[in-house]
């Protein structure tokens, strides 16, 4: 996919969920007017207004980019984009693989959490995690995650008096 | 002059010191790790200040950012990985030293040139902020929004190459912000029937998300993909005393440039929008223009450290003079210390000086003696902080996110806050490989109420009469700029495009530094 493509699906996504929320959500899910002040809506529907504006300007200049047969500077690639990253983001391709890898195991310990209580989901959470990055040395895993639940326990119950979270086997 | 003196006793209390100095160490050992920042920092460790006191939780936070800043040089030195861009041009004089073996030169001349640029700009701010903020409570609703329509604007062009999504970015922070109660109904809005938005989207986890995790996620993609950098810091320090310490005459023979990249990091940092990286380059830009010596540049010059490091740590004082004077973030950094002063309930801004003024007088002081510790810290423990590069991404990356989950867990003790910081740091993954800015999302986020509530007040005061604008000259003249700094930035950036996509003639020289 060219970074052409890439970006006219994004900013046609910004779109739908612009109109989405402009003609849905904002109707829908904001209070009515009180009869005085501003209305309740009119702040979501400028903010939503400015982006609908924005993505559908970016894709007239995609569009003319695209029938002027014109590329977007860099090359595509791995990591091609990175020249022209600001240092706050990083322009790449999405690796959703990679993306689930990580976000599975943790909406995991969300459930998980619930369930087992915070100790063994936490300390099962960080050796899937350590697993998921590429350690296979387990006594060094196993190590790390006690501690590390350990300490965190103690922070949080000694150190700010907060329970942590599911149920308090513990 | 009781409050000033009371303020500054608060900051030499114990407990204020204590949290003071272990902000600075925390900081320094952050900046020091490749890939975490002073605002990430700042975004995890926020959870921890609910239980401090204001003074206690702001002095922490601001040492810890003054700590960040130079602990971004460490890893710039010694591995020629800049944790942060505004270590970038630190990195070009100050690895060449490192092979050398006179590393621990290159960070004592950091080290000194960061606390001179920080001394100065903490003066400069407690000796203006004040005086100006009593010009700015002149101003009415009418100046207010026109003042944070102009800060969106400028805003929505960092981090990110693209006016227009600097302000898609800007526009989904705004929408994020009005989740919640509505001030004037006091009704629900956009919350969608789930009862745990009823009172908004906390800061807290939409920060740790957007900054911290969705980070993360992107460096254990790149680990992942291109395995362990591998890098080694080698040759650091020489047993050679002569390579080790930086003599008086060494330091002094910078002096005009530390001055320089002060005054020009200071000019910078009061500027909303433009941040670190552009006075570290601008003041490396001008030390090489006006040197003596242009050929040792980008070869281990101890005055190229000293011109990037002195300006940018002059930015961190002086980019909180727009948050005391008018309440507005100037940066990511500073846009996290005012999401931490609302967390304490308290609304920055000119207001602050009448209504906490020995709070005030006491952040003064902790900034001073944050200052001060950055100085004990980093001579006595720089060969501890050089140990903080080498620890493995195995074991680094898992404590970062399991932190972020317990983070985001502690605000408000609910398992819910962990969902909003997951969705937010996919949010934020996706924000960051599109190249939208989300700086400008967090900063919407955060100056959305207050800007929802000067807009109310305006139209009520005004009774639906919007032409209240033409009557107040300072509002009006606010909201022209606003609009001259968007068509500005569209002018340029259509420019730039056109600009890169004209074909090149030939390749361009290879950089004598590259």
């Amino acid at each position: 996919m060219t970074r052409i493509q890439r970006e006219t699906i994004a900013n046609l996504l910004i779109v739908g969920f612009c109109i989405l929320m402009l003609t849905w959500a904002i109707p829908t899910y904001t209070p009515p007017y009180p009869g005085y002040g501003a209305s309740p809506a009119l702040v979501a529907n400028v903010a939503v207004g400015v982006m609908m504006a924005m993505a559908g300007l970016s894709l007239v200049r995609l569009l003319l980019a695209r029938f002027a047969g014109k590329t977007l500077p860099p090359a595509e690639g791995q990591y091609p984009e990175e020249a022209q990253s600001t240092g706050f983001t990083q322009v790449g391709r999405i690796n959703l693989y990679h993306l689930a890898l990580f976000m599975i195991p943790c909406a995991l310990l969300l459930v998980g959490i619930e369930y087992l209580s915070y100790v063994p989901a936490a300390f099962l959470f960080l050796m899937v995690l350590q697993y998921a990055i590429g350690n296979r040395n387990w006594v060094q895993m196993t190590v790390f995650s006690v501690i590390a639940v350990a300490v965190m326990y103690v922070i949080m119950r000694y150190g700010f008096g907060v329970p942590v979270p599911g149920p308090q086997f513990f | 002059m009781e409050m000033i003196l009371a303020g500054l006793l608060d900051s030499l209390s114990p407990t204020s010191l204590l949290f003071v100095f272990g902000g600075v160490a925390i900081g320094v050992m952050i900046g020091a790790i490749p890939g975490i920042n002073g605002p990430m920092a700042i975004a995890l460790f926020i959870p921890i200040t609910y239980y401090l006191t204001p003074l206690t939780a702001i002095g922490f936070l601001v040492g810890l950012n003054k700590g960040a800043f130079f602990g971004g040089a460490i890893s710039a030195v010694l591995l020629r990985t800049p944790g942060t861009p505004e270590a970038a041009a630190t990195a070009w004089d100050g690895y060449p030293l490192t092979q050398q073996g006179k590393g621990e030169k290159a960070l004592r001349m950091a080290l000194y040139s960061s606390v001179a640029g920080d001394v100065v700009s903490t003066g400069v701010l407690i000796a203006i902020a004040a005086p100006l903020a009593t010009v700015a409570l002149f101003m009415g609703p009418p100046e207010i929004f026109a003042l944070i329509s102009l800060a969106l604007t400028v805003i929505a062009g960092i981090g990110t190459n693209s006016i227009c999504r600097g302000l898609i970015a800007a526009g989904l922070g705004l929408l994020a912000g009005l989740i919640g109660t509505e001030p004037v109904t006091a009704l629900p809005r956009l919350t969608f029937d789930v009862y745990q938005l009823g009172g908004g989207l906390s800061l807290i986890p939409v920060a740790i998300g957007l900054l911290a995790f969705s980070e993360i996620l992107i460096q254990l993609e790149r680990f992942s993909v291109k395995g362990g950098s591998g890098e080694h810091a080698a040759n650091v320090f020489s047993s050679k005393l002569e390579d080790r310490l930086l003599s008086i005459k060494e330091f002094l023979a910078s002096t005009r440039t530390l001055i320089r990249g002060s005054a020009i990091g200071i000019f910078v940092g009061a500027m909303p929008g433009l941040g670190a990286p552009v006075a570290s380059f601008m003041s490396y830009d001008q030390a090489l223009k006006r040197s003596k010596h242009k050929e040792e540049f980008g070869k281990g010059r101890l005055e190229g450290i000293a011109a990037s490091e002195s300006a940018n740590s002059a930015v961190v004082g002086a980019s909180l003079i727009p948050l005391f004077v008018l309440g507005i973030p100037g940066n990511l950094a500073v846009a996290m210390l005012m999401g931490a002063f609302m967390i304490h309930g308290m609304q920055p801004g000119p207001l602050m000086f009448k209504e906490n003024a020995q709070l005030m007088y006491g952040i003064y002081g902790s900034l001073v003696i944050a200052s001060l510790f950055l100085a004990v810290i980093g001579r006595f423990g720089l060969r501890l902080f050089c140990k903080a590069v080498e620890i493995p991404a195995m074991l680094l990356y898992p404590i970062v996110i399991f932190t972020c989950i317990m983070g985001a867990y502690l605000g408000r003790s609910e398992m819910f806050d962990v969902g909003v910081m997951l969705t937010f740091g996919v949010i934020g993954y996706f924000m960051r490989k599109f190249d939208f800015s989300y700086v400008a999302f967090l900063i919407g986020f955060i100056l959305v109420p207050e800007w929802e509530r000067a807009l109310q007040q305006v139209v009520i005061i005004s009774e639906n009469n919007p032409t209240m604008f033409f009557e107040r000259p300072v509002a009006m003249g606010l909201m022209v700029l606003t609009l001259f700094v968007i068509g500005k930035t569209f002018w340029n950036n259509i420019k730039a495009g056109r600009d890169c996509r004209q074909p090149k003639a030939k390749a361009p020289p290879q950089a004598e530094n590259d």
